[in-house]
């Protein structure tokens, strides 16, 4: 009987997954890049398809699309985890028009076509092909390999664009950007400066790594980037999400940084591999943002009282420590005046409302290009791209 | 009574017990690989929450619209532990029903939860020693109460601690997490404010006090030797106690070994006094990131709310769902305001800023509403004012309400024109109003204060199906028109309507105010217990000296106090023994061989000039309140200087100093005319 055990032991496994998204992150956004994420999230869809039971194509699709509404609101600023179960979905739709025999790219072409047809209804998956689930699991797992390729496809574009001798800014920190920037180190010399951006602070890890490889690195705070643009010739950046008009979702300062790469005509380039690719746009506000803990902003504490106590120093009745027989007394210590400063600033603090959003939205006007690991783009290419990677009867899950 | 403790118990968690102890032996080197185990103390053995808890137990008490347990829970399992043994006594049938319909329980669950009930838990001190009984734990093991909010990372603390364990083999028995916060700050409890002297190298802790309040603070010497070898050490005000611990299996064991130790703090304390003959050492482990909170009071409640809702426990947020509840999940907007499904608003409304409302909820028209959480379908009225309210499930509020910081339980109804001042409580089903405003700090209950004093001691044992049973019981009494208004149901539950023992507790209870004398009073009857004692069994002074020097260090008394008390219970004692009837020649006749007697033992507290001062000004506040026995006054003043208690130029000088009231000045003009 592996069947039933095979079950509880993928709800656990799609259970573990969940929870991990809902703590993932504890404000420095994902602990793990969104590259693992959309790896893991595929891993775990092929394993559904493995293992769950279904006789159709439908059935699956239906499978999948249930257990994928959970796993985007376990987390609904970590768009890779949608996208990749819309991919898995178009494959789903894929292998089984060309197990009938059809194929459904000619329905797409057509506007005409489009709206009459209506496309596939569900009732059309339910036909049953045996090599469906094989098909299926091998096109997955080209998918994964698809994957595994995208940060060096990407930073195998970078000499193409990084050239000798150029000022290049960054902000935060972005595994994608640090690929493609270490790749053109080695053979081309340049200077980076890496907005730190505040408050947490992953410029300074991204600053670290750089120079590890050699490259001269500048941190500056976010402050400073509009006053040292002027000697800029290049912005890259890396981002959270690419939406489906072509603007971004990323990092809190990118926005800024944006503005003064537009004021200063300096070209704005996107490292952005496809999984990041949402069919979401800006407008959706209740998923847009993420607020995390305010503690970054605003320490829980700041300092503490009386800290290293030297023994001379403790009042003791007017007599200095050493003059007095220590196993026979006790000293006192006083709650003074430092401490009722910072009893008020304790009660300060409990009154003060903070707030500490994580992401930008970066319109798409104000971006050059986008490079992905399947080349450059210009943002208003974006829908076409958005087209060939997932069916449009996915984008609503 | 400690043996008591292994009881009636869930037949599925024997056996699993069973099996675990099987495996007990199986080496040390495998210690590391464990599943990291914890025990939830989902009870909190004290009455706090009283006549809200009498209907829920507290670890089930919504917390923004979440039971409060199924933070702790989600905080174990997020820090990786696998398997939980929560403990539950008082209405554990609730927290168990509770526990089997929630994720914890499914299958899938990471975290295997085993509940274990018991009627016969009285202390964590009692539970701890089942948990030893029942060998549950084979490795360290986190220790918390069913009521703390957290989402510190503790796999540092962990590591910290077994590297400890590994170094020194079992010296290091806990590590306890507290979290860094200024004093003041409105996640510290008052009651739980400690200050903790650790040795900045090894986080050993050497000293650890609660402050009660007090301004002043006194740190024994006694062991000197580790203050003395030590380079440097921390003396900490700005730590928050999370309530968390990372215990070895030896705190198990010591508590069956000690069986008088019934809280943590008991634990804590008897082993820094015991520690060069045990050699067991208490580390901390201070976090600046995270937050750790314990709900202990209504205060806490009220505090830890509003930081959840400001987002302080990312990612316990409430838009996130954790316990995976159908239809609870919401949404998040501007100025923390988080709705769910269902929700209405009125026209003209407003959710100012840190609002949580769940669904199902209506509001009417031209409300006004501020960090406040609102639980399912309730229903609100129209020109409704809510400022730190925390409303739970089913609650209708009429039209023209004004609530603010007060807790209303399920299913009460507040009619129109209602007004609920501060720190009010309306506990479950209750009804106020219409046109009432209530005092602050008013608790309005369906149970009535009386029907608790009568049977007291089992009320706390009690199963909830017996508390289904006394309410039939319940004489019908009229609720009073005056407290909760004309078509009001509940009875208003004072402080001054319990017995005093439970007047400090009940004072304190639901919002947390400071009882700052207690530990004096009970030092007090201590004192007069030891010197009774001395009486009848002919103790020796040197003895009695000690033993009061032991009192006090266990309750924390200063020198000043202690010579105060003592006077006052030397000079009290004939009316103790003999009722206050006496005449002042009775008194003087009673008093004085006791006096003699006893000399010994104030010559060894009173010894400086201050001291002489001080017990003086004890002795005039005796007088001040016996008024009748003034005659006597002076043969005893008289007979204290003979025996050399008190010496001439300090009777002189509390003579001449300063008189506070009329009465005082009263009192010296009577005296003086024989000693001078």
């Amino acid at each position: 009987m592996p069947g039933p055990y095979k079950e509880t032991d993928l709800t656990e496994r799609v259970e573990a997954f969940l929870s991990d998204l809902k703590r993932g992150g504890t404000g420095a956004g994902p602990l793990r890049g969104s590259a693992e994420t959309a790896r893991e999230t595929t891993a775990l869809l092929r394993k559904i398809t493995a293992q769950a039971r279904w006789g159709s194509a439908g059935d699956l699709m239906e499978i999948i699309r249930k257990e994928g509404r959970r796993m985007t609101a376990a987390q609904p600023s970590e768009t890779t985890v949608g996208n990749m179960i819309r991919r898995v979905l178009k494959i789903i739709r894929e292998e089984y028009a060309r197990s009938r025999g059809s194929s459904e790219e000619a329905d797409q072409e057509s506007l005409h076509k489009l709206l009459t047809s209506g496309g596939l209804s569900e009732e059309n998956f339910r036909q049953h092909f045996a090599p469906l689930k094989a098909n299926v699991i091998e096109a997955i797992n080209e998918l994964l390999t698809e994957l595994e390729g995208t940060t060096d496809n990407i930073a195998m574009q970078a000499l193409e664009h990084i050239h000798s001798n150029e000022v290049i800014m960054t902000i935060g920190r972005s595994r994608t950007v640090e690929a493609f920037l270490k790749d053109a180190a080695r053979k081309r010399k340049f200077h980076v400066i890496v907005a730190e951006c505040a408050p947490f602070c992953q410029g300074h890890e991204m600053a670290t790594n750089l120079s590890k490889a050699g490259i001269e690195t500048t941190v500056i705070t976010d402050a400073a980037i509009f006053a040292v643009m002027s000697r800029v010739n290049k912005v890259i950046i890396g981002t959270q999400t690419v939406l489906a008009n072509g603007g971004l979702r990323a990092i809190n300062g990118t926005h800024t940084l944006a503005l003064a790469a537009k004021h200063h005509s300096t070209p704005l380039i996107v490292c952005a591999p496809m999984f990041k690719l949402s069919p979401q746009f800006p407008n959706e506000e209740d998923t847009f943002h993420k607020f995390v803990s305010p503690h970054e902003v605003l320490p829980f504490t700041e300092g503490n009282i009386c800290k290293k106590t030297d023994l001379n120093h403790v009042p003791t009745f007017g007599k200095s420590f050493s003059d007095l027989d220590i196993s026979s007394l006790s000293f006192f210590f006083f709650l003074n005046t430092s401490h009722f400063s910072l009893r008020i600033s304790g009660e300060i603090l409990s009154k003060v409302n903070v707030h500490c959003p994580v992401f930008d939205y970066v319109p798409p006007e104000l971006i050059t290009l986008f490079i992905s690991n399947i080349g450059g783009h210009a943002p208003s290419y974006i829908y076409r791209l958005m087209s060939e990677l997932y069916h449009p009867e996915d984008h609503e899950l | 009574p400690a043996a008591a403790a292994v009881a009636v118990s869930d037949e599925s968690v024997y056996r699993s017990a069973s099996g675990l102890s099987g495996r007990k032996g199986a080496g040390d080197q495998e210690e590391e690989d464990q599943p990291l185990q914890a025990v939830l103390v989902a009870d909190s053995f004290n009455r706090r929450f009283f006549p809200v808890t009498k209907d829920q137990p507290r670890a089930l008490l919504p917390l923004g619209n979440v039971a409060m347990i199924d933070y702790t829970l989600e905080f174990l399992t997020s820090t990786g532990v696998q398997e939980t043994f929560v403990f539950c006594c008082w209405m554990a049938s609730k927290i168990k029903a509770h526990l089997q319909k929630s994720k914890w329980c499914r299958p899938s669950s990471p975290n295997t939860v085993h509940i274990i009930t018991s009627d016969l838990y009285r202390s964590l001190g009692d539970v701890l020693r089942d948990v030893d009984a029942k060998s549950l734990v084979r490795s360290d093991f986190v220790l918390v109460y069913g009521d703390v909010v957290s989402n510190i990372d503790i796999s540092q603390a962990l590591q910290e601690h077994r590297h400890r364990r590994k170094m020194d083999k079992n010296i290091s028995v806990m590590t306890m997490i507290f979290k860094e916060s200024s004093p003041g700050h409105r996640s510290r409890c008052e009651e739980d404010d400690v200050i903790v002297a650790v040795d900045s190298k090894s986080q050993q802790i050497l000293h650890y006090q609660k402050t009660q309040g007090l301004k002043k603070l006194q740190f024994p010497m006694v062991n000197s030797c580790i203050f003395g070898s030590l380079d440097e050490f921390e003396i900490r005000h700005d730590l928050l106690d999370s309530h968390i611990s990372i215990c070895s299996p030896q705190v198990a064991e010591l508590f069956t070994d000690n069986f008088d130790y019934q809280t943590r703090d008991d634990f804590v304390r008897g082993l820094l006094v015991n520690e060069e003959i045990l050699g067991n050492q208490i580390h901390v482990h201070v976090t600046k990131d995270g937050y750790g909170v314990r709900v202990s009071n209504l205060l806490m409640y009220d505090s830890v709310s509003s930081d959840l809702v400001r987002r302080w426990v990312y990612p316990l947020t409430p838009e996130a769902n954790f316990t995976d509840q159908e239809g609870h999940s919401c949404t998040y907007s501007r100025h923390n305001v988080y709705r769910a499904s269902g929700v209405s608003l009125g026209h003209g409304s407003q959710m100012e800023e840190n609002v949580l409302i769940s669904c199902d909820t209506s509001i009417g028209a031209n409300c006004y509403i501020s960090n406040s959480v609102i639980g399912d379908n309730c229903i609100i009225g129209d020109n409704v004012v809510l400022d730190h309210a925390y409303i739970w499930n089913h609650v209708h509020i009429a039209s023209n309400v004004e609530i603010i910081q007060s807790v209303i339980c399920d299913k009460a109804e507040v009619k129109e024109g209602v007004t609920l001042k501060k720190q009010c409580v309306l506990a479950y089903d209750v009804v106020i109003g219409p046109n009432i405003s209530l005092p602050e700090g008013t608790v309005v209950s369906m149970h009535h204060p009386e029907e608790e004093e009568e049977e007291d001691d089992d009320e706390f044992l009690s199963d909830d199906a017996e508390v289904g049973h006394r309410s039939d019981k319940t004489k019908q009494k009229v609720f009073n028109p005056a407290e909760v208004g004309a078509e009001g149901k509940g009875y208003i539950w004072k402080a001054s309507s319990l017995d005093d023992t439970e007047e400090e507790e009940l004072s304190q209870c639901l919002w947390g105010r400071a009882a700052v004398h207690r530990h004096g009073t009970v030092f007090h009857m201590e004192v007069l217990g030891t010197l009774q004692r001395g009486l009848e069994e002919n103790i020796s002074c040197d003895n009695l000296v000690l033993e009061i020097n032991s009192l006090k260090y266990a309750y924390n008394i200063s020198l000043k106090e202690v010579m105060q008390i003592l006077t006052r219970v030397v000079l009290e004692y004939p009316f103790q023994q003999q009722g206050s009837h006496l005449t002042p020649s009775q008194y003087v006749a009673l008093l004085l061989p006791l006096l003699k007697k006893w000399a010994p033992v104030f010559k060894n507290y009173v010894k400086r000039a201050q001291d002489h001062l001080d017990c003086l000004s004890a002795f005039e506040e005796h007088f001040l309140e016996q008024e009748s026995h003034w005659a006597a006054m002076v043969k005893v003043l008289m007979n204290m200087y003979e025996l050399e208690i008190l010496e001439e130029e300090m009777i002189l000088r509390w003579f001449s100093q300063g008189a506070t009231g009329d009465k005082s000045r009263q009192l010296r003009k009577n005296q003086g005319v024989s000693t001078v």
